[in-house]
């Protein structure tokens, strides 16, 4: 008489374990896999091509020591840190006072949804031509990258805004500006946050790639003029690097937004 | 990417409903030409060398169209998109579906796909350029890189979205392991499929010109590049407003295309899926 | 027909593992019994919770029992292993479940043809066959219609006609008209009684409603609480073809809902 029970029983700790274990030892494999194809491309396509990960890993000691990366380090997230402030601040400003003028707001959306068909890489030439080879065309290319997906955020965040929240504050008595800053300011700052998320390590990046198109410092500045000296180990070094200083802002992030939005129930981002 | 947002009905903004959309068609009309004739009082009042004015733009791109030079150089950008959407798009939809019934793969491949999806692919553009030259083959590994990841995940949230009741249903009625992958994991999955196409469209053109930019010899972005190194801004105003086009051009064929293959779905599914 | 049962549930039990203590566990079903006769229409009642959908998942294969046996014709089927699951028992069990599963990328007739293409007898005699029913259930000029363009009947309906289509010796059904309106259920019921008449399969439906299993079966048994057993069986004595909407009228059905209502506490 004694059979299985289904499949709502307890998973045995045991089995679980076991997976666990699995996957791990897979994902160990995995790297070492990929590290040794690198190594065994290296041997293959010559210095030129693929540059050896030991040699790689020996460059990124020494730029490190040198200081060399650590400057370039510091200019990219300088840069970024500007124009990150810069596209937030306007992202954040701009839905709030097109919300006192809902006229003219459903007169320019179309142009405004219109606008982010335009690839901002590409106006990178242009700004360079406006604004010379400092920061400034950088600065821009940042500041249009953050700029777009926090005001969506924010703008619609805006829009969703519960009116019987806005209708019960107006009641009361609250001004234009105390309602903005307690009703509709409340309710997105969870969105906003969401699109911090998605701003930041894009800020980085823009910095970089815009790097490679102007400028003398960076790490993107670093790829690139390892690149057109056929450097391939400062290319790689600098990929490297650049790589890691993107998934590591991505992994504080992470965990900063799980820190502070621990209490919500519902809210929680899918790792996607 | 129909608008910012949907405000909640309220009972006083649904009264007027023809004449409000009238009066908002004549606003934004009003807009385009207000914006129009900044523009060319811009480019009048700072000159050419700073603003190409907009009929300049529109003679340069009537001419560009005309003789070739535009459509020529928009080819290959457009060619370099699609063919690096294809190949990246293709392993992307096809791993989720391969490894539907190994769990453990995914979960060993999770890490290394949310690593690929976070670093910034573009930044690997001088890499590809270093091995694949100039050409079109360095743009169109970058596209393909970039939309793998991107549609990667789309694809397998769809073919983890599988309800389990449905697959039952079709046991019961005969179906064996093909006829459940072909008449209900696929189908079910498509519409998460499509969300990811059109997140990755506009990376995939704008990574062909970011390639094009650095370091190309044809193609819009280097069309840009060049008017720029020329200071002719009225050949950078066209090369983008081509640009731009196309990705119009391209969502429209994405929306198009998702429209067709999805009707069975009941509106507001799950269009909601794009704020990814 | 036959003096062998078509369809036989031997000590049928079945507990869910509680998270708390490892033995403390929850009986559903425990030591179920009853057999279902070739052609015959046997409806259950119970109150909710007495596991009836799982009864039916276990019978239609899709479940595992934790002891028992379920005999179809005679053989053992195997449900007490979740690998050797056989879900509809290779089409000889058909199973209409409360939701209407229908594929939501699927037109009507694509949906009611699902099974028969899938079982690769999609042929011109079994398309007329469907054909035939849509008419028969009134979703005629909806072939071509999504799901979500039918209102919650029609779906029921077509989930109904997809089953009965390709034409198992058994089927089973779970509430399959609970969450309809009077109206439209009366209409279905009806439809389903004329159906059945047609072709005589064994039938064994689901329903905390009364009225319903009375109106409909043959046979009623009564199912106890968790962990239910048979609590009752009753035979309904009103002839065919029945009159559904008058069927409160019969003298019969006075006494029997009455002593039904008894053992449904």
């Amino acid at each position: 008489m004694t059979t299985q029970d289904s499949a709502l029983e307890l998973a045995e700790p045991s089995k679980v374990k076991w997976r666990q274990y699995a996957v791990t030892a897979g994902r160990i494999a995995l790297v070492v896999l990929l590290l040794a194809a690198w190594k065994i491309g290296a041997d293959r396509a010559g210095p030129i091509y693929v540059a050896d990960p030991w040699q790689v890993a020996q460059r990124i000691y020494a730029d490190t020591l040198s200081g060399v990366l650590l400057h370039h380090i510091y200019e990219t997230l300088r840069v970024s840190a500007i124009g990150f402030v810069i596209g937030c601040f306007f992202g954040v400003a701009l839905p709030f006072v097109l919300r006192r003028l809902p006229r003219l707001t459903a007169a320019i959306e179309p142009y405004i949804m219109a606008s982010v068909g335009v690839p901002k890489y590409a106006l990178v030439p242009l700004f360079i031509l406006w604004f010379g080879i400092d920061d400034a065309p950088k600065l821009w290319l940042v500041g249009l990258l953050v700029f777009y997906p926090v005001f969506i955020a924010v703008f619609a965040g805006i829009r969703n805004v519960d009116r019987r929240l806005v209708n019960m504050a107006r009641v009361a008595g609250a001004s234009e500006s105390q309602i903005s800053r307690e009703v509709i300011w409340n309710s997105l700052v969870a969105f906003f946050i969401a699109s911090l998320k998605i701003a930041l390590p894009r800020a980085v990046s823009a910095t970089i790639i815009g790097e490679f198109l102007v400028g003398n410092a960076g790490l993107g500045y670093m790829i690139e003029y390892a690149r057109q000296n056929f450097d391939s180990n400062g290319v790689f070094a600098g990929i490297v690097v650049a790589t890691a200083l993107v998934l590591v802002i991505n992994a504080i992030l992470v965990q900063i937004d799980k820190r502070v939005n621990a209490w919500r129930p519902t809210e929680r981002d899918m790792q996607i | 990417m129909a608008s910012l947002g949907h405000s909640q009905a309220s009972p006083v903004a649904a009264q007027s409903g023809f004449v409000s959309v009238l009066r908002n068609r004549g606003d934004q009309f009003l807009v385009l030409v207000l914006l129009l004739g900044i523009w060319q009082a811009l480019s009048l009042w700072l000159g050419t060398y700073w603003i190409g004015s907009p009929l300049g733009v529109v003679v340069r791109l009537y001419d560009g169209v005309v003789k070739g030079a535009i459509l020529h150089h928009a080819s290959f950008t457009f060619s370099e998109a699609v063919l690096g959407f294809v190949i990246g798009a293709i392993p992307a939809v096809l791993l989720p579906f391969l490894l539907r019934r190994l769990p453990i793969a995914t979960a060993i491949l999770d890490p290394f796909m949310v690593g690929g999806y976070g670093a910034p692919k573009l930044a690997l553009a001088p890499l590809f350029i270093l091995w694949f030259g100039i050409g079109i083959e360095s743009k169109i590994a970058l596209v393909a890189i970039t939309v793998f990841f991107i549609v990667y995940f789309s694809a397998l949230a769809g073919v983890r979205s599988l309800d389990a009741k449905l697959v039952q249903m079709a046991q019961v009625a005969g179906a064996n392991e093909r006829d459940v992958a072909r008449h209900i994991v696929f189908p079910g999955a498509v519409p998460y499929v499509f969300t990811g196409f059109r997140i990755a469209m506009p990376y995939s053109i704008g990574g062909a010109v970011v390639a094009e930019i650095i370091s190309s010899n044809r193609g819009l972005g280097y069309l840009v590049q060049l008017s720029a190194m020329n200071f002719d801004t009225i050949g950078v105003f066209t090369a983008l407003i081509a640009v731009t086009i196309i990705v119009f051009i391209c969502n429209g064929a994405v929306d198009i295309a998702e429209r067709r293959l999805l009707r069975w779905r009941p509106a507001g599914d799950i269009k909601n899926q794009a704020s990814n | 027909m036959s003096a062998q049962p078509l369809l036989e549930v031997r000590d049928l039990s079945k507990r869910f593992a509680s998270r708390e203590a490892r033995d403390s566990s929850l009986w559903v079903i425990q030591g179920l019994n009853f057999s279902v006769r070739d052609g015959e229409f046997l409806t259950i009642v119970g109150p909710s919770g007495s596991g009836k959908t799982t009864l039916l998942n276990m019978i239609a294969q899709i479940d595992t029992a934790s002891g028992g046996q379920v005999l179809f014709k005679s053989q053992s089927a195997p449900i007490n292993d979740a690998k050797s699951l056989n879900p509809g028992l290779s089409c000889q069990i058909g199973y209409v479940t409360q939701e209407d599963n229908l594929l939501p990328w699927r037109t009507t007739i694509q949906n009611v043809l699902f099974p028969l293409s899938v079982q690769g007898r999609l042929n011109d005699e079994t398309r007329a066959r469907a054909a035939e029913l849509i008419r028969h259930v009134g979703l005629a000029g909806f072939e071509n219609h999504y799901p979500h363009e039918l209102s919650g009947g029609m779906r029921k309906r077509a989930s109904l006609i997809r089953t009965l289509v390709y034409d198992p010796p058994v089927i089973l059904m779970d509430e399959p008209f609970g969450a309809l309106d009077a109206q439209t259920r009366a209409v279905l019921q009806e439809d389903l009684l004329r159906l059945w008449e047609m072709g005589r399969k064994t039938i064994v439906f689901v329903t905390h409603d009364i009225g319903e299993a009375i109106a409909l079966g043959d046979r009623t048994l009564v199912l106890s609480r968790a962990p239910a057993k048979v609590a009752g069986e009753h035979v309904i004595n009103i002839p065919r073809p029945r009159d559904i909407r008058g069927i409160m009228t019969h003298p019969e059905y006075a006494s029997l809902y009455q002593r039904i209502r008894a053992q449904v506490q």
